[in-house]
């Protein structure tokens, strides 16, 4: 086990390696200027000069990827074009908005995805299991932009029961998490968008949790269960949905992984401050030290809870080597 | 001698054409799955004489009349935008679009995901380990950003957008198929043919090929519907083609036209379109899971 885990830790972190690799030669094929990924044309000539220095823009291209690398650990990320803050100071504001939101999206995918894929298995072939398919591959097909705003066009636009987007109302920053969780207004601020992520990936911990356990409800030891004369709700929950949810984990973890990639849609579509709403916003204006430390954040977060997922299933069952099948 | 080689090769394939066929019928969601789907490759193929307008051409009504923001009615079927252009034109037209798009990269990335897939299983220990650290990596990448980030670079242009999509998607083919081939690699009929003195390649490509083929056709499909719901998000976002026409493209227009409110007929065409096209995929790609994975068949 320690020795997976620490097997495990090395390829993460050649993996970490290889992204922050591979974003350092697209950014320097960039056309043009190879400064113009971290200093901005608009700043003046001795300012630029500094600059060039202290990001060793003047080196050869090899020092240049050092000089790269040791900025990445050291955290110095650059300054933004557009508002000359420090990269990892917005980075950190919208990393937390980032992860509320995922949290919100994937409790609830998981709960109803879970809980809906025991009930569908139980009742086989009952209207609540056929329409509960048909409905889960219909959601898996919607991509979340058009959930989205559809949510936003019934539900705000004609209805006007939730706000249209943002985390709070405008100009009512809250200090500190504990303040935000407390505010009506941010309750209301993140329905629509839970909703939309979870829509999109609820079919995923559904149909599998449905598979397993058509699979665990096929074998002796639940016949013997029933037969010794328990519940049927003990053995559906106890005994079958516990065995069950083995491969539900390892998917989840992969899921969660690709939702991250998939916040880019959700916030960039409710206003939502996050990472994602970042990357789109400092994508299109060319703001390229904030593009680029964001895409490594979100790589980051997206490796990371990979090599969660890793560890969590072999804990969980020691036998199987980890592959993951039916996600993208 | 070559005649009759000729005429069993025809054999064959008719025979795995039928079978398909087969596979799609025994399921009445695959079943309409498919017919849909041939109806948008029939639209596709004839967008530029189905549709009235050009996509990007301001219209007109009979009494001369800026037809801007029109609701669907018999002249403009689908209603029109705030600068006028037919959007039943530029449904049809993005069709091609969208399909072209889906088509490539989901043939280009299972041809990649499941080649790697069959060499990193069948020669095991360092290919494998090599070519699946690889994977790793692609999966350490966010989908979406990565593209976002591409055409930011390199401009919005289709050509990085199926890139971008290509360099991903294959990962997860990659993975499943490379399990598949472990399973099957250790088989008799495998070991038997290597005793007989067969080459790798043969048994990969003659041996081990058909027994993954129809995993690989549900990835096949998985990857399709995947290519069409990124390129339509990346579109949305305004990071897709900016000079074609796409289902995803129309709808970013909506949005920054800020005409989202009231234009309910141009948010649902699109929209309509894309979900129909995805869940026929969706549910074509279903019937193949249950030949793939026989425990999900009825019993």
């Amino acid at each position: 086990m320690l020795d997976y885990t620490l097997r495990r830790l090395v390829y993460t972190l050649i993996t970490m390696f290889a992204v922050a690799s591979i974003l350092f030669v697209l950014f320097r094929m960039l056309p043009g200027e190879p400064t113009m990924q971290v200093i901005s044309p608009a700043m003046d000539a001795a300012v630029q000069e500094r600059m060039k220095e202290a990001f060793g823009l003047n080196e050869p291209l090899w020092k240049q990827y050092f000089i790269y690398l040791k900025n990445l650990v050291t955290l110095e990320w650059g300054r933004s074009f557009v508002s000359a803050q420090e990269v990892t100071d917005i980075l950190s504001y919208r990393f937390w908005n980032t992860l509320l939101l995922m949290a919100a999206g994937m409790c609830l995918t998981l709960v109803l995805g879970i809980g809906l894929g025991i009930v569908m298995a139980w009742r086989r072939n009952s209207a609540l299991d056929i329409g509960g398919t048909v409905v889960g591959l219909v959601f898996q097909a919607t991509p979340p932009f058009i959930t989205g705003l559809l949510l936003l066009i019934v539900l705000s636009y004609r209805l006007g029961i939730f706000p249209t987007g943002g985390m709070y109302p405008p100009g009512q920053r809250p200090d500190g998490l504990f303040d935000l969780l407390m505010m009506p207004a941010f309750w209301e601020r993140i329905v629509l968008p839970t909703i939309t992520v979870g829509a999109y990936y609820i079919s995923t911990p559904m149909l599998i949790m449905r598979d397993s356990m058509l699979e665990v409800l096929g074998s002796d030891f639940i016949e013997l269960a029933k037969a010794k004369g328990l519940k049927p709700r003990v053995v559906m929950l106890r005994h079958a949905a516990r065995n069950a949810l083995l491969g539900v984990v390892t998917i989840s973890g992969i899921m969660i992984g690709f939702a991250v990639g998939g916040q880019v849609v959700v916030e960039s579509l409710f206003s939502w401050p996050g990472m994602g709403q970042l990357m789109v916003e400092s994508a299109a204006s060319h703001d390229y030290p904030v593009a680029q430390g964001t895409f490594l954040m979100l790589a980051m977060l997206v490796i990371s809870l990979n090599f969660f997922t890793d560890i969590l299933y072999c804990y969980l069952d020691p036998r199987i080597k980890i592959t993951a099948a039916g996600m993208n | 001698m070559l005649a009759s080689t000729a005429s069993r090769w025809l054999h064959t394939a008719r025979l795995g054409i039928g079978e398909h066929y087969r596979i799609i019928q025994s399921n009445p969601l695959s079943r309409i799955g498919f017919r849909l789907i041939v109806v948008f490759l029939v639209i596709a193929a004839f967008a530029p004489w189905i549709a009235p307008h050009d996509p990007w051409e301001m219209v007109y009504d009979k009494d001369g009349q800026f037809a801007s923001l029109r609701p669907p009615s018999w002249e403009f079927p689908l209603g029109t935008t705030h600068l006028g252009y037919d959007l039943f034109s530029q449904l049809v037209l993005a069709a091609r679009t969208t399909l072209v798009i889906g088509a490539v990269s989901g043939i280009i990335s299972i041809l990649i995901g499941a080649n790697i897939g069959l060499i990193a299983g069948y020669y095991g220990g360092k290919v494998d380990e090599v070519l699946m650290r690889l994977t790793d990596i692609l999966y350490g990448m966010p989908f979406l950003p990565f593209i976002i980030v591409l055409i930011a670079l390199f401009g919005r242009k289709l050509e990085f957008v199926i890139l971008a999509i290509v360099l991903i998607i294959w990962r997860t083919s990659a993975r499943v198929i490379r399990a598949q081939t472990i399973s099957i690699k250790q088989r008799q009929f495998i070991l038997a043919a290597k005793a007989r003195g067969a080459s790798d390649l043969r048994i990969i490509y003659r041996h081990i090929l058909p027994n993954v083929l129809p995993l690989l056709l549900l990835y096949a499909a998985f990857n399709i519907a995947w290519s069409i719901i990124t390129e339509a998000s990346a579109s949305f976002l305004g990071f897709g083609d900016g000079e074609t026409i796409s289902w995803g493209g129309m709808l970013y227009e909506l949005w920054l036209s800020g005409k989202t409110r009231v234009a309910w007929w141009w948010f649902a065409a699109p929209s309509i379109c894309i979900v129909l096209l995805v869940t026929s995929l969706v549910f074509v790609s279903r019937a193949y899971e249950e030949v793939a994975n026989p425990r999900l068949r009825k019993r």
